[in-house]
């Protein structure tokens, strides 16, 4: 396989978090090394590092333009024959394409790919095609042409536009944008705030994360058309500070901006005044909640208010303030640039546009999707996902965070919507897709949330505190074999409490994984609490494993990696498991490719 | 302007708070945090009420939901007794020891049920002896920690050089949960032990000397005052009273 012989090749390189975690940063030194102006190469080429492509399963992943070659897993050893063939010849290496585990067919470049075609990138137009590092990247695709014509337009404008595209908040809560911008710009009071939170919390999700990395420009230009409509001078990007790389980048695109004109005085020749201040979060999840991030922004404790009065009213230091989330704030520049109606015109009557889902848990294609608003559940984890790991069998998915709910496979043709969602029990949240096999214990997942929320709810009101500390309580019991008559309904009542007097949105959702769980699996609960049994064999003290004679061939996998030696056989053989020696770590059970291992 | 609570029209001031308003015009709502000193907090959730606005129901804290506009607000319906019933009892689970609460659980008549009990604990993070302190000046204590290991502190659990021992923390908490121990001439509280003044007048050991010394400060009190304790003064500003009368005539 050759494809033509170019003159020039772009080498992209995917430095988002996952790849580099698996090492991209050696690929992309060693390209940059072996790719220098004293390499005696006949083809010019460029390496850049880019941010994440999404596709974090496939990592590192190197992109070859304008082949449009994607090689997947590449590692620092393979650079050198990726040079000698590919980049000084167009030779395509086989072993680096994707392979798709069905047709065993290989795939040249990602763009032929089913977890791509049925992506709609909007939030990450840019994302793994530009180095975050270069404002020149931004630039030659577009970057600040929105706030170019922003500038020339009146602030009712803008507002119009913000309001008429239909956006509503990616943070969670799903308020509509242009309301919230138009209702601090009627304020009088000023000076008014403009923030971004980069405050993501929620166990397995890194949307934000990925913008920040990859496309940081793109935040900061959203922010300062925001400015401009309201009347605000000053803005603030409250970032977790864990985000070590989100932080670096952010802070040279802000550099780059000054110093091109786009923040500081008269922006883009107009009597216009605005600066971005970056704010390191303290790593409390409840910061990802407005108020409670505004509070800490004051050098307050991090505790939420009564939003009685809304930020656009009295926000930061009691001044108007509007606050969106970082993916809210990268869908504006394409909102203004393309207009409102393009952009209403993707998605459902209620939820425009797209979203993005970092997909994770039991899936084939880990990662990070955006797709239309209104796509099904099934789409995004079967055509997007691949489907279930290992060939087992889906269980459920949990979205929107800690506090989202389990949806069940009945609902797999659920369209993602804000209403939606909520109306199954779950929420959108900030987009976090966990997918579940039938190798996942559903009161376990509950407890797991739980016990996630009792040390992240900021404890200030008393049902958060007291109730999700005593409904872990309950669920802790139960998956120890401990469970009670009555101790569902007593989940449900105070599920119930939760969600009426709780002061914020961590304490009024808390309740959701658990009643959401109940809903979809009691069956599953009632076994732990009259059975003693844990149908999904993950709780330990009330799991016992065996296997099948029918199934099982006696290849011997499970006895090798039984860590206690507790399964015996003979070779070709069907194996046994001693139920003395069993310490129900699920090893076999995970394992076995023939499912032979099950529980009682 | 008015509005309309448990189906009665009342005269509310703009900007006040329902629960404010409840209070002026005698209809009751239960508060554990709320102290008309330092105003709502929203951290007990007992004072939840029902709010009617333009045909929608919510339920809102009596204590921080500012009356803006023309609203109807129920006190006491069915999920609101129930709401408080279970906060009551999460809160009496926490610190059964508490008379207070035992009164509480009591009044609301909540179901015993299987969750288990802490019996050394008595604080329900009320926060109104962080709010004392900081109202009269110290800042000696504070909330730490989140989620379920939130506690009242003084910096690092040490004794803290701005506490003055003046006990307006013990005096003001509704559980008696923060310790004050006085033996002899000493009192100690928050891991700091501090030797008490006697009144001039009466001999009475009523006050710390670094409390006198606080609020002598903040009152620009000269070197000349006298240390005495609250009845006592009381009788000595009578007396200059009457003598100014008494010169008078």
């Amino acid at each position: 396989m050759k494809t033509e012989n170019h003159k020039f090749r772009k080498i992209l390189v995917c430095c988002g978090t996952g790849c580099l975690a698996n090492g991209s940063m050696d690929v992309f030194q060693a390209l940059k090394e072996n790719l220098g102006p004293d390499s005696g190469i006949a083809v010019e080429t460029y390496v850049k590092a880019t941010g994440c492509n999404g596709w974090c399963e496939q990592g590192p992943l190197v992109k070859i333009m304008p082949d449009d070659i994607t090689y997947c897993h590449v590692k620092a050893s393979d650079v050198k024959e990726v040079i000698e063939k590919t980049i000084k010849n167009g030779e395509l290496i086989k072993r680096l394409l994707y392979r798709d585990p069905q047709s065993k067919k290989r795939f040249k470049s990602h763009h032929e790919i089913d977890f791509y075609k049925k992506q709609h990138k909007i939030a990450l137009r840019h994302i793994g095609e530009i180095d975050p590092a270069s404002i020149g990247d931004y630039l030659s695709c577009g970057g600040y042409q929105a706030l170019q014509k922003a500038v020339g337009m009146q602030a009712a404008e803008i507002l119009t536009q913000i309001l008429n595209s239909g956006l509503r908040g990616r943070g969670g809560a799903g308020f509509s944008t242009g309301l919230k911008w138009q209702s601090c710009a009627r304020q009088e009071n000023s000076p008014k705030y403009v923030i971004c939170n980069g405050d993501e919390g929620d166990p397995g999700a890194f949307m934000d994360r990925s913008i920040m990395e990859g496309d940081p420009h793109t935040v900061i230009e959203g922010m300062i058309i925001c400015a401009l409509a309201i009347g605000a001078e000053k803005g603030f990007i409250y970032v977790r500070d864990e985000y070590a790389l989100a932080i670096q980048n952010l802070k040279q695109a802000l550099a780059d901006a000054r110093s091109f004109g786009y923040l500081g005085d008269d922006i883009m020749g107009r009597d216009f005044f605005f600066d971005i201040e970056i704010i390191r979060g303290g790593g409390a999840f409840v910061c990802g909640e407005e108020t409670a991030l505004i509070a800490s922004i004051e050098g307050n404790i991090g505790e939420p208010r009564d939003k009685y009065v809304f930020p656009t009213e009295k926000g930061l230091w009691g001044k108007p303030t509007v606050i969106n989330n970082v993916e809210t704030w990268a869908n504006i520049p394409v909102i203004i640039l393309e207009g409102a109606e393009n952009f209403a015109s993707i998605g459902t009557d209620h939820s425009k546009g797209t979203k993005v889902f970092s997909l994770v848990g039991k899936v084939m294609n880990t990662g990070l999707v955006e797709v239309p608003m209104g796509t099904t559940l099934r789409e995004i984890i079967y055509d997007i996902g691949g489907g279930i790991l290992k060939g087992r069998q889906f269980k459920a998915v949990q979205t929107g965070g800690p506090s989202g709910g389990c949806i069940p496979a009945e609902l797999l043709d659920l369209p993602v919507d804000f209403e939606s969602l909520a109306a199954a029990g779950s929420m959108m949240g900030s987009g976090g897709l966990i997918v579940m096999d039938d190798r996942t214990c559903m009161v376990e997942v509950a407890r797991y949330y739980l016990n996630f929320l009792a040390g992240e709810s900021c404890g200030k009101c008393v049902p958060c505190r007291e109730g999700i500390r005593r409904m872990l309580e309950i669920l802790t019991r139960i998956c120890e074999g401990q469970g009670k008559e009555g101790d569902l309904e007593l989940l449900e009542e105070l599920g119930e409490t939760l969600q009426i007097a709780s002061l914020c949105a961590l304490g009024k959702t808390a309740p959701n994984p658990v009643l959401s769980t109940i809903r979809y699996f009691r069956d599953e609960y009632l076994a732990h609490i009259r059975e003693h049994r844990c149908p999904a064999g993950v709780c330990r003290k009330l799991t016992e494993f065996y296997i099948d004679p029918e199934l099982c061939n006696g290849c011997g996998l499970c006895k090798k990696n039984c860590p206690v030696n507790a399964i015996s056989g003979e070779k070709k053989e069907p194996h046994v498991i001693s139920q003395e020696l069993c310490i129900r770590c699920g090893d076999c059970i995970n394992n076995c490719p023939f499912l032979a291992v099950k529980v009682k | 302007m008015q509005i309309i609570i448990d189906g009665k029209k009342i005269d509310a001031v703009y900007g006040d708070t329902i629960l404010e308003t409840c209070r002026k015009a005698d209809i009751y709502i239960p508060t554990l945090c709320y102290h008309e000193a330092f105003g709502g907090q929203g951290r007990c959730r007992l004072c939840m009420v029902e709010l009617e606005k333009e045909g929608q129901k919510k339920m809102v804290a009596a204590c921080t939901y500012p009356i803006t506009e023309k609203i109807e607000v129920r006190t006491s319906t069915p999920l609101i007794k129930k709401t408080r019933r279970n906060i009551i009892m999460l809160l009496y689970k926490r610190a059964p020891n508490s008379l207070l609460l035992q009164k509480l659980f009591r009044e609301y008549e909540c179901q015993d049920n299987s969750l288990k009990e802490d019996p050394a604990e008595r604080c329900i993070l009320c926060n109104l002896c962080v709010q004392a302190c900081q109202e009269i000046g110290s800042n000696a204590i504070s909330l730490i920690m989140r989620g379920t290991d939130k506690r009242v502190a003084s910096p690092y659990d040490e004794a803290s050089e701005a506490c003055t021992g003046c006990g307006a923390c013990a005096l003001i908490c509704p559980t008696a949960a923060i310790e004050m121990v006085e033996e002899g001439n000493k009192r100690t509280i928050w891991n700091k032990t501090f030797e008490l003044l006697a009144c001039e007048r009466c001999g009475k050991l009523y006050t710390t000397k670094e409390q006198w010394e606080f609020t002598a400060k903040k009152n620009n009190a000269c070197a000349s005052d006298r240390q005495l304790c609250e009845s006592c003064r009381k009788k000595a500003v009578a007396e200059k009273i009457k003598a100014y009368q008494a010169a008078e005539h």
